[in-house]
């Protein structure tokens, strides 16, 4: 009991280290300014300077918005696994996911331009009464499912449980830091154990629909019934490489820190993260074989798209750093021990999912209508330009908000029966 | 899957309800009581009684195939549509009853779970004869299995005949006879130091030669036991993508093909799912009434059980999550082949049963799972675990009849209807399959002996001094 006690308040002293101010300081220049240059962007194409098409500017804020939405929501998931399955791997950075699920309330608000941009731009096709009339597919699920009352609807519906998930799951995290009575925190554990079994269950359909509103429906004659799954592992890949890249921050900017975060851990987490890469490549693959196999116009055009006309460039892109290279460096187990190294791996990982969400949301047949010359090509670089201003315009205001939030609690889960365990080792106490 | 640390125990508030291995056990007591089954108990009368009855319908297995063979496959109710009925139903269902045992050993080896340890053993001979059982489907399928070498393998002859190396068909040769000698292999290897603990303890001098050759001098010398450590590592880390290759290329079977209820792109991870479902359902099916007929309780306890269940209900919501996935694909997909499938499936077609009764076994009952008391309860868990082993043969029957019996073309529809010689196949290998363990149970050491040594509290302590 006195090793215990000792602890905690030895674990007190964790507080967030200074240099998250800096973080939120300098993220929220750095996202405002993304946001300016993405309202320029869309102004270029309202006001007819370029002759791109103004959906574009809205497909690029979805991109920000999927991908940082995927970090929120994944640390949820992985946050839930962790409270059903237990292991120090996950108490070191149970703060990290709880503060970046607390960043959820923003994103419900920051859905608003996409609701803007599926009615008054070309984003979501199936808005357009001509497409409705002309596809058959369309129409079939216009009336029951794909029309935008609904989609707004699931939107509500989806933030509620995700939200409803964090606000229980926080709040007994904080109600477990701040009793010592144990019997108390073993009931707060527990909860957080029974909140998690049906929130993995409310989390996947959750995912699977929102995956589909939001990404699928950009080509709303194509369906894969593998795609739920395939956006939730890109979605928990996300989370888990954003939570090294921050374990990894503080270990390399602040001593003390470094002792929290021990070698071990960051061996686990890479494994995790390694493990996470093979599914994602695994579950893509599985798709594009099915698909490519079977050939059938319904299915493969939504490849075609992607593979033709450069794409094919970024498909390769996806290919080798998505998967083969971070794969290769991440079988190796010093590595994965080592901060400075592991977080180029997390940064190579957040880099290729972007790019990876670029190759599934940018290519789309109403491009540049009627442009010929040097302007369609200024256009079609200021056009995608936009897409890889978008993550750091949304990524800056929820950086911000994130290190806000992180700063509130302290970095680790005081309370948690297993975090002595999980600190064990630099102590020696026993 | 939590990881319970006994350690914790300390705090007082944390006590673990069931350990991996009952207290007041010693290295010499795991020992005894774990050979004594093969060595000094008589053998009981159940056992006589079960090993025949089991010895009697791998007899019926062997009459149905010497008929097949002798007289062709059409002694089988496959027909055109249904080219492929039973015999791939059972071969799917026999594979994933197998996976249990390479996730448990391989997989939950890596990943340091320790309570994997009292039931590896079981669960990898389940794998192995599993596998057996799976392997004689395809093979008779061919009608000639004489022949059937170069069919199968790809080896240059002089009729230059080659497999088509795009059919995931071909696929299936190598992932199979792949998964069944690494299995082999791991559970030998796994094997070899409690079989020198036979050798040493036998009385009678035949199973002291047996067991000795099988034990291949081992020693227990330091350096034996370094090597065998890395050997075993390595097998485990070679078996664990095992897991998930051999199912998702049984999947390919189908879904690489443009049948409706064939061609989906979730069948992969939605295969290796329910692979490891029934394979868990195959683990508690066996595993509570050995424990209860051989007193074996102090060793697998009912966090063993627990566990299993949970693992369970994970895979289990997998599965519902592949079923949903289909009914809304059909839908949205607005395809009107996909549309006319699921109608056909569900409510519309000659099948309907099947598939409500699919969803009963899979989805509705075991949700039972969810409670703790359902989940404490060996009689409540037997039970589910029967109605989970019906429903993924089922599933594979739906998925296989349901969607080739009324194809494209309604010209061509037909029902179809097992004989009594598919039947006989199908139980024969499940006698087939409970003979070989009746064998086993007798023979070999059906628990880890020297594994369990290890996850003694005493271990542990030798562990920290060092």
């Amino acid at each position: 009991m006195a090793a215990h006690a000792a602890h905690v308040t030895d674990a007190r002293s964790y507080t967030p280290p200074a240099a998250l101010d800096r973080l939120a300081g300098t993220s929220l220049l750095v996202g405002l300014a993304g946001l300016i240059l993405l309202v320029i962007g869309g102004a270029l194409s309202a006001l007819h300077v370029l002759p791109f098409d103004l959906s574009h500017a809205f497909r690029a804020y979805l991109l920000g918005y999927v991908f940082w939405t995927g970090i929120s929501v994944g640390s949820m998931a992985i946050m839930m696994l962790h409270h059903l399955s237990g292991g120090g791997w996950g108490v070191v950075l149970r703060r990290i996911f709880e503060a970046a699920t607390r960043v959820l309330p923003l994103m419900f608000v920051l859905f608003i331009p996409i609701a803007l941009g599926m009615y008054f731009s070309k984003l979501y096709p199936w808005t357009m009464p001509q497409v409705v009339a002309e596809s058959h597919a369309v129409a079939h699920k216009h009336a029951l499912y794909l029309n935008a009352p609904l989609f707004l609807l699931r939107w509500v519906f989806y933030f509620a449980v995700w939200i409803g998930l964090t606000v229980l799951l926080n709040k007994w995290s904080l109600e477990q830091d701040t009793t010592t009575d144990p019997r108390l925190r073993r009931l707060l554990k527990d909860r957080m154990q029974n909140v998690s079994g049906p929130g993995i269950v409310l989390f996947g359909l959750t995912v699977t629909f929102a995956a589909i509103d939001w990404l699928m429906t950009l080509e709303p004659e194509w369906f894969s019934t593998i795609w739920g799954l395939l956006i939730m592992v890109g979605w928990g890949l996300t989370a888990l490489a954003f939570a090294i890249c921050i374990e990894s921050y503080f270990v390399l900017n602040n001593a003390r820190l470094g002792e929290v975060y021990q070698p071990r851990h960051l061996h686990d987490h890479g494994k995790l993260l390694l493990a996470f890469v093979m599914i994602w490549a695994y579950f893509s693959l599985s798709q594009f074989l099915i698909i490519w196999s079977g050939n059938l116009p319904e299915e493969i055009t939504w490849y075609l798209h992607r593979l033709r006309s450069g794409w094919q460039y970024v498909a390769l892109f996806v290919v080798l750093f998505h998967f083969a290279l971070p794969f290769v460096i991440l079988l190796s187990a010093n590595l994965k021990k080592r901060a400075g190294q592991l977080i180029l791996v997390a940064l190579l990982v957040l880099g290729a999912r972007i790019i990876d969400l670029f190759w599934l949301i940018a290519p789309t047949h109403i491009v540049f209508p009627g442009a010929q010359g040097a302007t369609a090509g200024a256009a079609r670089v200021i056009a995608y330009a936009l897409y890889f201003i978008a993550p750091f315009g949304v990524g800056g205001v929820w950086l911000w908000y994130f290190a806000r939030q992180l700063k509130t609690r302290p970095l680790l889960p005081l309370g948690d029966e297993g975090l002595e365990n999980a600190l064990e080792q630099i102590h020696g106490h026993h | 899957m939590a990881s319970i640390d006994p350690s914790q125990d300390d705090v007082g508030i944390h006590v673990t309800p069931y350990p991996v291995i009952e207290p007041g056990h010693t290295f010499g007591s795991v020992t005894d009581k774990i050979s004594s089954l093969t060595l000094k108990r008589r053998t009981p009368l159940g056992w006589f009684i079960g090993f025949g009855i089991s010895f009697a319908f791998a007899n019926i297995l062997l009459f149905a195939i010497a008929y097949l063979v002798l007289t062709g496959i059409g002694v089988w109710g496959n027909n055109i549509p249904v080219g492929w009925a039973f015999d791939i139903i059972n071969f799917v269902w026999w594979i994933g009853i197998g996976h249990a045992g390479t996730l448990i050993s391989a997989i939950l080896l890596l990943l340091r779970q320790s309570w994997r340890t009292s039931i590896n053993r079981f669960a990898e001979a389940m794998t192995l004869f599993a596998v057996s059982c799976a392997a004689i489907f395809p093979l008779f399928h061919t009608g000639r299995p004489w022949l059937a070498i170069y069919w199968l393998f790809p080896y240059p002859n002089t009729m230059n005949i080659w497999p088509n190396f795009r059919s995931p068909l071909m696929w299936d040769v190598f992932a199979v006879s792949t998964y069944a000698t690494v299995s082999a292999l791991f559970w030998y290897v796994g094997l070899i130091p409690d079989f020198a603990t036979l050798r040493d303890r036998a009385q009678s001098k035949p199973f002291k030669i047996a067991y000795g050759i099988l034990s291949m001098g081992w020693r227990g010398s330091a350096r034996h036991w370094a090597r065998y450590e890395k050997l075993y590592l390595l097998l485990a880390a070679l078996a664990t993508p095992l897991v998930l290759s051999v199912h998702t290329i049984v999947s390919f079977d189908f879904a690489v093909g443009i049948i409706p209820g064939w061609h989906a792109t979730i069948f992969p991870p939605y295969f290796v799912a329910g692979a490891i479902y029934a394979g868990f359902a195959m683990v508690l099916t066996l595993t509570i009434p050995l424990r209860k007929f051989y007193g074996l309780e102090d060793f697998i306890t009912m966090r063993h059980l627990r566990n299993s269940a949970k693992v369970m209900l994970a895979t289990g919501l997998i599965v519902a999550y592949g079923y949903m996935m289909e009914a809304f694909t059909a839908w949205y997909s607005a395809s009107e082949y996909e549309g006319f499938m699921m109608k056909n499936r569900i409510y519309g077609g000659p099948y309907w049963w099947a598939y409500w009764l699919l969803i009963s076994c899979n989805v509705l009952i075991p949700q039972v799972l969810w409670m703790k008391r359902a989940r404490h309860s060996t009689v409540v868990l037997w039970i589910i675990s029967l109605v989970v082993g019906v429903g993924m043969w089922l599933e594979r029957f739906v998925i296989i009849v349901t969607s080739l019996h009324r194809d494209f073309l309604p010209s061509s529809w037909a029902m179809y209807r097992p004989t009594i010689i598919d039947f006989a196949t199908l139980f024969g290998t499940i006698g087939m399959f409970v003979m070989l363990l009746f064998l086993f149970i007798r023979f070999l050491p059906v628990i880890s002996i020297f594994e369990m040594r290890t996850i003694l509290p005493q271990a542990e302590v030798k562990e920290e001094e060092a």
